[in-house]
């Protein structure tokens, strides 16, 4: 019997059809606007997928689980929170999450956004994988479903489920509203997935082992990495591979800078980069994509700012990332806030995804 | 317009075409891994019998080819040429397009024109075993074939990845007798050393030659045979290019493009080397022969030519050739087969003096290619053979535009039977385009052996 927690943040995306771009302090705002709660509609439309009969829910009363889950006609649940009368907050969600590990689920599913997704992730951490049924204004962090479907499906497998990391993304909601997307990674979690189509192809298949993929990428750069050469090396956990590779602690939400095989800056502001190219040493950028949409720049790595970019030159920036994140990510995206940068961006790019080899990805403006 | 242009059993080659004989310069020679002296005779001796030694390093324009391999052969040849009618059609291209059919031997390939010899020269030498190894199959099932021809043991170590990836490759080997061993393993010491830093290792076309080489070294009844790459193997293949210019002569015509797939180059070396040769002597200057790789590993167009050795344990000679360093493990999610480090040192050193060139292609386009030809001229090509039909095709298409009527003849070097997993990876978008860092990885190619 497989243990799942779900938990529905009720008013998640309730912003978003009248204009306010994220829902965080805007409810009564978003009502008197004649917003409409749809979180519930979307966790139905996934939930009643789902057939399998060795599933048990923990859930919360009322519009946080309780209603979606006998909407879907399920019935084998247990209710473990006790909702408040009238609105929610985050504290709800942190409070029923809590309950669920303490309850020892299998995993935490959730309907949201990324503002319900850092509130799970504040809570489950990466000890239970997560997965997040969309129903948000901004769906920015890599742990949301595909499709409703493929919530069943997953489920379903629970017992025999394949995580990856996924990247939780902070998004400034006041910028948001004037139009500047400003993000910063906060935190790596795990999400649930069913094993992938691995190409049975002429030799072996996807690389399923995501610590052998990072180990060969950090193997390859760091023996390409060149002398008197500044690195500037962005957020996440590919990345932090080549770090550790160099024996350097890396800034896992960060952006660091090396220089000789040497840390010359920890947890890097746009200042601090700026003032490491203020000499006339070469310099690299490396990165990864980062959250649901492949971001290499503008999402998550705000210090490496286009000022930087332009210092250290398009030619020389190298994107890792593994097979895994690489076909989980048909497109590059890269929204550095200059367009008139964006646009020299080649349509396409290597990105490194294991020792001496890399893939051709197409990159969108 | 005929179809198939088709040699009686009689008009099979009956010598083998010996390229070094009309080389502009003499080939540098293989060295000693130890001394890093040329190696002679006897320093080969160990795991070759003495025949393929000498046609190793043989300066006669041709040498014979025993009655008892030609008796085999004509099994299966001469091969048919095609005419690619329905091809030349659906391009809408003024070229002639003309492919070599090697798909008909038993093995599915090109692969038994050398298996064949070689088992026959060390069954002659009294050789009871021959150790091999296989990347996705072709050429251990090849070998297999041959062997069990003249009554010896085969073993064969299998890429990992292969083994586990391509079970009726597998069948066959059984089917025609040998023992086939996932490579790395732990029956060598070269395969041990990689296990050992590796658990995980999908393994490589040049772990399995270390493994192969350690078995035969250290076993006395045991030889070893190479299905690409050193001089004898591409020698044998020549009957391929010999008999497409007597067939193409049945049609009053002679190539302007010849193409083939390169991974070590026995298949375009087989095609090209009578051509080659005619375009040497002044004969036919402006034939354009093309080899064609994965972008992926591609040896010839971002190689570094140079001495390397032909294995990952440096157990080999060093060959000087273009190659990606012999560290280099191509990605084993490849599809497009085609993944040695190094190349052919005869197709090296053409590549290198301008005689012949070289593509590389993405694995999407390729497969994209294979899909045109066989829904026009029918054949399920391998994925390798894919490459050639690419570049085929491209060139039937630059033809559209200039209105040249070429004749463009590839060798179309085995079937795609067992690899429709490949193709199956292609219809669900699962196909990755690899490519290969070379920018990045000019710094490490500072590491190959160094030679003075």
């Amino acid at each position: 019997m497989h243990r799942i927690g779900f938990v529905v943040n009720p008013v998640a995306g309730l912003g978003g059809t009248v204009g306010l771009k994220g829902t965080d302090g805007v409810i009564t705002e978003a009502l008197r606007r004649g917003a409409v709660p749809s979180a519930n509609e979307r966790a139905i439309s996934a939930l009643k997928y789902i057939h399998g009969n060795d599933i048990t829910f923990l859930t919360c009363s009322g519009l946080m689980g309780e209603t979606a889950l006998q909407k879907a006609g399920i019935f084998c649940f247990s209710i473990v929170y006790n909702s408040p009368v009238g609105s929610t907050t985050a504290d709800d969600t942190r409070r029923a999450c809590r309950l669920f590990l303490d309850e020892h689920v299998d995993l935490v599913l959730f309907c949201g956004g990324d503002g319900t997704a850092r509130d799970v992730y504040d809570t489950v951490g990466s000890k239970v994988p997560m997965l997040g049924i969309p129903a948000g204004v901004k769906m920015y962090s890599a742990v949301f479903a595909i499709d409703p479907k493929s919530v069943a499906a997953v489920l379903e497998n629970a017992g025999s489920l394949m995580t990856r990391e996924a990247e939780i993304l902070d998004i400034d909601e006041q910028s948001y509203r004037k139009g500047i997307l400003s993000t910063r990674l906060y935190g790596i979690a795990r999400v649930a997935a069913l094993e992938e189509y691995v190409q049975t192809a002429k030799h072996v298949i996807e690389e399923k082992d995501e610590e052998r993929a990072k180990n060969e990428i950090a193997n390859f750069i760091t023996e390409v990495m060149l002398p008197d050469t500044t690195y500037i090396i962005g957020a996440g956990t590919t990345t932090e591979s080549i770090v550790h590779k160099l024996g350097l602690r890396k800034t896992l939400l960060g952006v660091d800078v090396v220089r000789n095989r040497l840390l010359l800056v920890n947890d890097a502001d746009e200042r601090a980069l700026l003032a490491t190219l203020n000499n006339d040493a070469d310099s690299r950028i490396i990165v990864s994509p980062i959250g649901a949409q492949g971001f290499i720049f503008g999402r998550g790595t705000q210090q490496i700012s286009a000022e930087v970019i332009r210092k250290v030159g398009l030619s020389n920036i190298i994107i890792v990332a593994t097979p895994a994140k690489c076909a989980d990510t048909p497109l590059l995206y890269v929204d550095t806030g200059d367009p008139e940068l964006d646009a020299q961006f080649p349509d396409s790019v290597q990105v490194i995804t294991g020792y001496r080899i890399a893939q051709r990805k197409k990159i969108s403006k | 317009m005929q179809t198939k242009i088709l040699l009686d059993e009689e008009e099979m080659p009956k010598r083998w075409y010996n390229v070094l004989a009309d080389l502009l310069s003499p080939l540098d020679p293989p060295l000693h891994p130890a001394t890093q002296k040329p190696v002679g005779p006897e320093d080969l001796s160990a795991i070759f019998p003495m025949e393929l030694i000498r046609q190793e390093m043989s300066p006669d324009r041709y040498i014979d080819i025993p009655a008892e391999v030609l008796e085999v052969l004509s099994l299966w040849r001469p091969s048919p040429l095609y005419r690619a009618k329905r091809l030349e059609r659906h391009l809408k291209t003024p070229a002639k397009i003309y492919y070599k059919w090697e798909g008909v031997s038993p093995a599915g390939s090109h692969k038994p024109n050398t298996s064949v010899p070689q088992a026959y020269y060390n069954m002659k030498a009294g050789v009871e075993r021959i150790a091999t190894e296989t990347g996705a199959g072709q050429w251990g099932s090849a070998l297999a074939f041959a062997t069990m021809l003249y009554d010896l043991q085969c073993t064969i170590y299998m890429v990992r990845s292969s083994y586990t990836q391509k079970p009726y490759r597998k069948s066959m080997m059984q089917v025609w007798g040998a023992e086939c061993i996932p490579s790395p393993s732990t029956k060598t010491k070269s395969g041990q050393v990689v296990l050992a830093k590796d658990p995980e290792t999908p393994g490589s076309l040049g772990i399995a030659i270390s493994e192969a080489v350690e078995d035969a070294a250290t076993h006395k009844d045991t030889n070893y045979a190479l299905g690409s790459v050193l001089n004898h193997v591409c020698l044998h293949q020549t009957v391929i290019g010999q008999e497409c210019r007597e067939q193409l002569a049945k049609v009053d015509e002679y190539p302007d493009v010849v193409i083939g797939c390169v991974g070590g180059g026995s298949n375009f070396a087989g095609i090209s080397f009578p051509f080659a040769g005619d375009k040497m002597s002044g004969k036919h200057k402006d034939v354009d022969l093309i080899g064609v790789e994965p972008a992926s590993c591609p040896t010839l167009t971002k190689g570094l030519y140079a001495y390397d050795f032909g294995d990952v344990a440096g157990l080999t000679p060093l060959l000087k050739m273009f190659t990606l360093g012999h560290d280099f493990v191509p990605p084993s999610i490849h599809a497009g087969g085609l993944r040695y480090h190094g190349d052919s040192p005869i197709v090296s050193k053409l590549v290198h003096e301008g005689v012949m060139r070289a593509v590389a292609y993405h694995q999407s386009e390729v497969f994209e290619a294979a899909q045109t030809f066989a829904r026009t001229e029918g054949i399920i090509v391998a994925p390798e053979t894919s490459h050639a039909v690419k570049a085929a095709i491209d060139q039937a298409l630059e033809c559209r535009k200039t209105g040249e009527a070429k004749t463009i003849l590839f060798n179309c070097s085995g079937h795609g039977n067992f690899d429709m997993t490949a193709y199956d990876a292609f219809y669900a978008k699962k196909l990755v385009d690899y490519e290969y860092p070379a920018e990045l990885i000019k710094q490490s190619l500072a590491r190959l052996p160094k030679i003075p």
